[in-house]
């Protein structure tokens, strides 16, 4: 039901290429790690794992990044691991910052959402930009950086998984061959064909409920930024609509179709261009417009019961499907990008053993779900799936104008990162308590501005391809740690600067209930593996070595 | 007080309820619940502010639909 009227921007047309090393319809090079797919996932996976120093193969279907825009609103999270990667900057000059979002009843608004922003945030709560847009960006840094081995036109064509690793088979135009790799990484979609190989199938709930989605070109200086949402406006009554606009002149109309609409009948084009219309003209907006793509949405909330099969593991839709409202698809499987990246890396490197994968699948399982607890929240009151439902919904909407708490109801749950408070890698920190403020084990370090070797920085700057320990106290009596996994040590000490702020140490401290001797140990990913404060120096060092150690030993 | 997670779970919790229980039976469960909540607020100038708000806009045999 997609089509597709003109393109978002010109894209770059890959040829299909034989590699050099594919004698004969086989690779005779054997690859540390083969991703099945070329999308938001397998390209921020590609990038984490180059970061990690391991160079992947990615095979992507396609000739080009995907040509509808699909995705449209990152989360502060998400730009946040795109920092990480490298495109954060990219990503920011062209897309469009926003905090707020409207809801209405009818003419009535009944619920404004003001998404969590403090002047300590480095980026917006969410961005508003195309997916291929983002796509394309990832395939830049990669090519500037040699991070991928990215083969175009090249398909997935079937899976012998074996004990130490896979044979894959690929179709291309020019020429099928098979590959041999240690790990596959399944980042192909929703129709996975990896999954569908594996004889595995996502568990969960398919709604009825149907939405058209539609990109369009317009004059939109005048447009505010953020989430517009209506129930039953006069413009589509009994129905629901959303309303985004897009970086570049560009619009999104997200709208639902009731029960009894055909949905043959509301998918030509000109029915659609008319329900544009008349939404524009219930807002007064009078100009030409261009439509660029649209697809109809049926939403599902699904996941895999384990993300690792042997030496194949999945992440992003291929592994869950998330109801979109509440923006969680892409931006958690930009998540499980960055959680798998540095793990792989350290089991191909031989820092980690093969058991450290069951921890990816472990944390990103559980976030799956805790996603879709939200997500089938927020899908279930834009689309109730039952009389009752929309008996309660629309009760509480006629409600939610002079009752705040029931309008909260409406609140569409915006993506966060999920604490991930029982990971088995968690540090057992008994001093955790101790802590007045600041992230617990398991919850990601919060963003604070400050100044680090004479530069104007960000906390989550201070991160790297490592274990990071953040020491709140002089360089001269920091731990001594000898880890055997990548780690860096931090020292943020005060100094004469601190006392009025300007350098931000003061605030830090206050923010993370640091004193004097406190230290957090953070993974790569940005999650705390532990925190420890009151502990003498000499002890601390022990811990932090066992906090270490444990991680290594739950991987052994 | 109930925070805003827990009154969201009691909402999610009975739209399931009601929907299991199936369209028809919906307003005698609804009915039930209301009276339960009654006597638990047990607070008859309460009671009574929230009856008239319930049935603003319908004292003319008007409904929520249009």
């Amino acid at each position: 039901m997609e089509r597709i009227f003109s393109e978002y921007f010109p894209y770059v047309r890959h040829p299909a290429v034989l590699p050099d090393t594919v004698v004969d319809g086989v690779d005779r090079v054997r690859h540390p790690v083969v991703i099945v797919g070329g999308g938001p996932t397998g390209l921020a996976l590609a990038l984490g794992l180059a970061r990690h120093g391991v160079r992947p193969v990615v095979l992507e279907a396609d000739d080009t990044v995907c040509t509808g825009s699909r995705a449209g609103a990152f989360t502060r999270r998400t730009i946040e691991i795109f920092q990480q990667l490298g495109i954060a900057e990219d990503v920011m000059a062209t897309g469009l910052g926003w905090s707020q979002g409207w809801t209405w009843w009818r003419d009535q608004e009944v619920l404004r959402l003001q998404m969590p922003h403090d002047e300590d945030q480095q980026y917006p709560p969410a961005v508003s930009h195309l997916q291929n847009w983002i796509e394309h960006l990832m395939v830049e840094a990669s090519a500037a950086r040699d991070a991928a081995d990215i083969r175009w036109q090249s398909s997935f064509d079937g899976i012998e998984s074996t004990s130490d690793g896979a044979k894959v088979r690929v179709h291309s135009p020019a020429g099928d061959y098979t590959m041999q790799a240690d790990h596959v990484v399944a980042c192909d979609g929703g129709r996975s064909r990896v999954r569908e190989a594996l004889g595995l199938s996502l568990q969960g709930t398919r709604y009825a409920g149907r939405y058209v989605i539609i990109d369009v070109r317009m004059e939109t200086a005048d447009l505010p930024s953020g989430r517009r949402c209506w129930f039953d406006p006069a413009s589509k009554p009994g129905g629901t609509l959303l309303m985004y606009k897009k970086p570049d002149g560009m619009v999104r109309f997200d709208y639902q179709l009731t029960d009894d609409e055909d949905e043959a009948v509301e998918m030509e084009p000109d029915r659609v261009f008319a329900r544009v219309d008349a939404h524009l003209a219930m807002l007064g907006i009078a100009r030409p417009w261009q439509p660029v793509w649209m697809t109809l949405y049926r939403a599902s909330a699904m996941t895999l019961d384990s993300y690792r099969h042997g030496r194949v593991l999945f992440a992003g839709d291929a592994a869950h499907l998330v109801p979109i409202f509440g923006v969680r698809g892409m931006n958690s499987s930009i998540d499980d990008a960055h959680n798998l990246a540095w793990k792989l890396a350290w089991v191909v490197r031989g820092l980690a053993g093969e058991s450290m994968l069951d921890s990816y699948s472990d944390e990103r399982v559980y976030a799956a779900r805790e996603n879709l607890r939200f997500a089938m929240k927020s899908a279930e009151f834009m689309a109730p799936p039952s009389p009752p439902f929309r008996l309660m919904r629309d009760a509480v909407l006629s409600l939610a104008a002079k009752h705040p708490r029931l309008a909260q109801l409406a609140n569409p749950r915006q993506h966060s990162a999920i604490p991930l408070v029982a990971s088995p890698l968690n540090a057992r920190a008994e001093g955790s308590e101790a802590f007045a403020a600041g992230p617990a084990p398991g919850e990601i370090v919060p963003e604070c501005p400050l100044r680090f070797d004479g530069e104007h920085t960000w906390l989550t700057r201070l991160l790297g391809p490592h274990f990071t320990a953040l020491w709140f106290g002089d360089a001269d009596r920091a731990p001594r740690i000898d880890s055997a996994l990548p780690f860096e040590m931090r020292c943020l000490h005060r100094s004469s600067d601190s006392s009025d702020n300007s350098d931000g140490i003061t605030r830090l401290w206050r923010k993370y209930g640091a004193d004097e001797g406190t230290l957090y140990l953070v993974r790569p990913d940005g999650h705390v593996l532990g925190r420890w404060r009151g502990v003498p120096a000499a002890r601390l060092a022990d811990e932090v070595h066992a906090a270490l150690a444990r991680v290594r030993s739950q991987t052994a | 007080m109930m925070d805003a997670g827990q009154l969201d779970d009691a909402y999610t919790r009975l739209c399931h309820g009601l929907t299991e229980a199936g369209e028809q039976a919906t307003p005698q469960v609804l009915a039930r619940l209301v009276l339960l909540l009654m006597q638990q607020v047990d607070d008859a100038q309460k009671v009574g502010a929230a009856i008239d708000e319930a049935l603003e806009g319908f004292r003319d045999g008007a409904s929520l639909r249009r």
